[in-house]
Formats: structure tokens, sequence, C-alpha cells
């Protein structure tokens, strides 16, 4: 790997996007301000601009500069450039993640906020220091974001292998509307996994390893999508 | 005997409806080696395997001495590639490419670059997305000699381009000769072949079918597509070698 060539593909995909980058960041900026300062109506839109841009920004990052550069044919002059496959495959996994990470942090502030989880009453009931429920705020807050990442790390990883927008539709469909009805319908009615949800919502140790638990899968899925880049054979 | 630029063999790659097979192949130091054959020949793909954009699966390629793909980002680095099927940034300008490029390769120089968008007419402020055809093949071109490569590879560099452009380009190759060590391109042109290579390889059917110094094989006074043909037709009236 070639850190030095890896930053500027990097770069490049930024700079690229930085418009509908600022769209998006802006976006969000707005779905946080509606719901902290939007009152009960503002809340209900500002969630939803929020969840929004989750959805839209992970859509565009897939359909732009992962699965673009080769609908536009800009993958031969990118190729050409002094970069090896894999430099082009850890220079596209960091963009994306880049461009999808900056908005995404605004939106995820604004569904924390909106957190069943009502910090000042869970301080005065279980007296606890001030430190303990930042921490568990942070927490919460590494869970919601843990799992958007999640997320768009397994749809990115379907358009970077199979480099099909169509299975990369299907893949991202398929999560929103099948796993996330059963994530929100289904595994709450499950016993183990109501006390497991009860046990996050106390910011008990159940926070720390679903973080890692999350961390984890993120890595396994950079680690399949590069062993899966080095196995191709073309790359334009 | 000269060093050879590029040396390939027994290079194969083999997809579900077309098979490159056997492929040899010398470029030697300071020639110019004009590649002729119709479309699905297996050009592009051998053009391809010498930049390490597709993976041979068979055969050896070495440029500049050194094996594709285990050298590929130092070959990379010292070799300019064009090719009829790639695109700069529509949204941006052709100065951003320029920049993208100098920050990539070493020997990017300034003052080449500048003759070239002289000599090209083009504007670096100007976004990519406005260039006609020809504006973008040369925008290409420059990006690709403006790094001062010692190889050159162009596949189909003058297809779609109008006369005028394509003169200008076949004009510029020939007259920056000693800049390099070699050229090897891909035309379905033979008179641009014939203009400004030293050899030529006919290739058809995914085989190299003849490889000779262009003066042995326009002896007869025909012209290199005639000559390709001819060769097409001994193979067995036009069938896949």
């Amino acid at each position: 790997m070639n850190a030095g060539m890896i930053v500027r593909l990097v770069r490049k995909d930024c700079w690229l996007m930085r418009w509908p980058l600022a769209a998006y960041i802006l976006a969000a900026l707005a779905g946080l301000a509606l719901t902290v300062w939007g009152g009960s109506a503002g809340r209900s839109a500002g969630i939803t601009l929020a969840l929004n841009v989750l959805i839209g920004v992970s859509f565009h990052v897939m359909l732009d500069p992962v699965l673009g550069e080769r609908e536009r044919k800009t993958l031969a002059f990118v190729m050409s450039l002094p970069v090896t496959p894999g430099d082009a495959a850890v220079a596209k996994l960091t963009a994306a993640f880049v461009l999808f990470l900056i908005p995404a942090t605004i939106a995820a502030t604004a569904l924390v906020w909106l957190s069943p989880i009502d910090i000042p009453a869970a301080m005065a009931a279980s007296h606890q220091s001030l430190w303990s429920h930042v921490l568990g705020t942070l927490g919460y807050y590494g869970v919601v974001l843990g799992a958007w990442m999640l997320f768009f790390s397994v749809v990115l990883a379907a358009a970077i292998v199979s480099e099909s927008v169509g299975w990369t539709i299907a893949v991202l469909t398929g999560l929103l509307f099948v796993l996330g009805n059963f994530v929100l319908q289904v595994l709450p009615t499950l016993h183990g996994v109501a006390r497991y949800l009860r046990a996050l919502g106390r910011g008990q140790a159940a926070l720390p390893v679903t973080i890692a638990c999350e961390a984890a899968g993120i890595a396994a899925i950079v680690a399949i999508v590069l062993m899966l880049q080095r196995r191709k054979t073309s790359f334009v | 005997m000269r060093d050879c630029a590029i040396q390939v063999r027994g290079v194969g790659k083999r997809y579900p409806h077309f098979t490159l097979r056997g492929i040899d192949l010398d470029v030697p130091d300071g020639t110019v080696l004009g590649l002729i054959g119709p479309n699905g020949a297996g050009k592009s793909t051998l053009l391809r395997i010498l930049m390490g954009l597709v993976r041979a699966d068979a055969g050896r390629v070495t440029v500049l001495g050194r094996d594709m793909p285990a050298a590929e980002r130092w070959i990379k680095a010292r070799v300019g590639f064009v090719s009829e099927d790639m695109a700069l940034y529509g949204a941006a300008t052709l100065g951003w490419h320029m920049q993208l490029v100098r920050d990539m390769h070493p020997g990017w120089d300034d003052g080449r670059a500048s003759d070239l968008l002289d000599r090209f007419h083009l504007d670096p402020s100007q976004r990519v997305r406005g260039f006609s055809r020809g504006q973008q093949v040369k925008a290409l071109l420059l990006l690709a000699m403006a790094r001062r490569a010692d190889v050159l590879v162009f596949d189909e560099p003058t297809a779609g381009l109008d006369p005028i452009v394509r003169h200008e380009v076949l004009t510029l190759l020939a007259a920056s000769r000693g800049e390099r060590r070699a050229l090897i391109f891909s035309s379905h042109y033979g008179d641009d072949v014939a203009a400004l290579a030293d050899d030529v390889a006919f290739v058809h059917g995914g085989r190299l079918i003849a490889h000779a110094p262009v003066g042995e094989l326009l002896g007869g006074g025909k012209g290199l597509e005639k000559v390709f043909l001819e060769h097409v037709a001994a193979l067995g009236g036009g069938r896949a070698a």
C-alpha cells in the first residue's frame, strides 16, 4: 500500500463530492436544529430529515464515487495512475466512509437527541456522576452511529464487490425494508433481546459490547472486501 | 541488439466469449509499434494487460525490465496510457486534472504541459464536460505526455476524431519520438500506423498473426489494411485464427 497515493485519491473523491456533501451537511444541521428547538412537530420533521440524510448520503456515495467511476469511464484514468488495485480499493473505502461519516455524525446526533433515555432523570434516579452520564450518552451515540456505519458498510461492500447498481440497490433496499422491519418489530418481542435492549438503555456493559461488535462487523466487512478485490482480474 | 522496452511472452486471457492466446511481442527501445486489427480482435485486452488494468491468465509481461503486475506502481509511474474508452471527470477543469497527475507523477514537466496546452489550444480553466470529443482526447494526451513517460501506450487514440485533430495528434506523436523509449498504439487506420510506426503487428481472433517492420509489409506498394486482409484471408477466409 502507498499511503501518499491513497490520500491523494481520497482527496480527489472528497473534492468531486464537495457540493453534495455540503448539501447533506446543511440538511443534517437543519434536521438537528428542528429536533432540538422545533417543538413536537419540529422534532418529527427533524427526525425525518435526519433519516433522509442518512439514507440519501448512503445512496449518493454508492452511486457517484463508487459505482459512477466505472459508469463514467473515469476508472481507466484512475487505474492508469501509479496505483495498484489494492491502493484504489483502500482509497475508495476510506473516501466512502469519510463522505458518509461527516453528515451521518450530525444526523445521528438528532437521533440521539430523541433517545428514549432521559439523561437528567436517569441521573436523578441513580445519583451517578455527571461524567458517567456523559460517557453513557457518548456510548449510546456510538451504538446509533455504529449501527448506521455497519449498514453502510454492507451496502458499500456490495457496491465495490459487485460493481453493479442493481445488486447494490437490492442489498440496500433489502437491508432497509426486510432487515429494518425485522430489527424494529420482531427482535424486541424476543425475550432475551428485550432484556438486552433494557440493559443497553441503562448504559450497562451491553453498551461497550455492542459498540465492539459493530466495530468488529465493520472491520470484517472491510477485510472481506479487500480480500475479494485481490481476486479480481479486471480493473476497468 | 537493443534492449526491449516491452516484452510479452505467451500471454493469454480467457473471457466467456473471447480468448487472447499465446501472444509474444517485443518492442525494442526507440521504436514505435502499431497494432492493427478489427474490433474484438484483442488489441485493447493486450494493451490493458500491459498497463495492469487486466490480469493475464498466462504468460509474462515485462515493461522497462520489470514484471507486470509485480512492479505495477513503478511501471505505471513511467508509462503514459490513453484509451478510447477513458474519460476525465466532467465536473472538474483540465487544470484540476493536471494538478492531480502532477501530484502523482514525479516526472511531470510544467513546461511541457504548457507547450501542449498551447499546441492543442486547450484552456486549463475549462470544465471537461464542455470539451468536444477531440478536446477530450487532446486533454488525455496532454496528461499522458506532460509526465515525460518512458513508454506510451495508446489504445485507438485517433478513433472518432475529425481529420484535422487526427493530423495534429499524429504530428505531435511523430515530433516527440526522441522523448521516450517506446510507443505502442492500436488503430483501425492503416495510414496512421504506416505514418508513425516502425513495426506493425496484426491481431486477429485473439492471436498475433503477423509482426514485422512496416516497410517489409508495405513492400508491394499496398496499404496496410489490404495487407492485413490478405493475412486474414490466408488464415482461412477471415475466421478467427
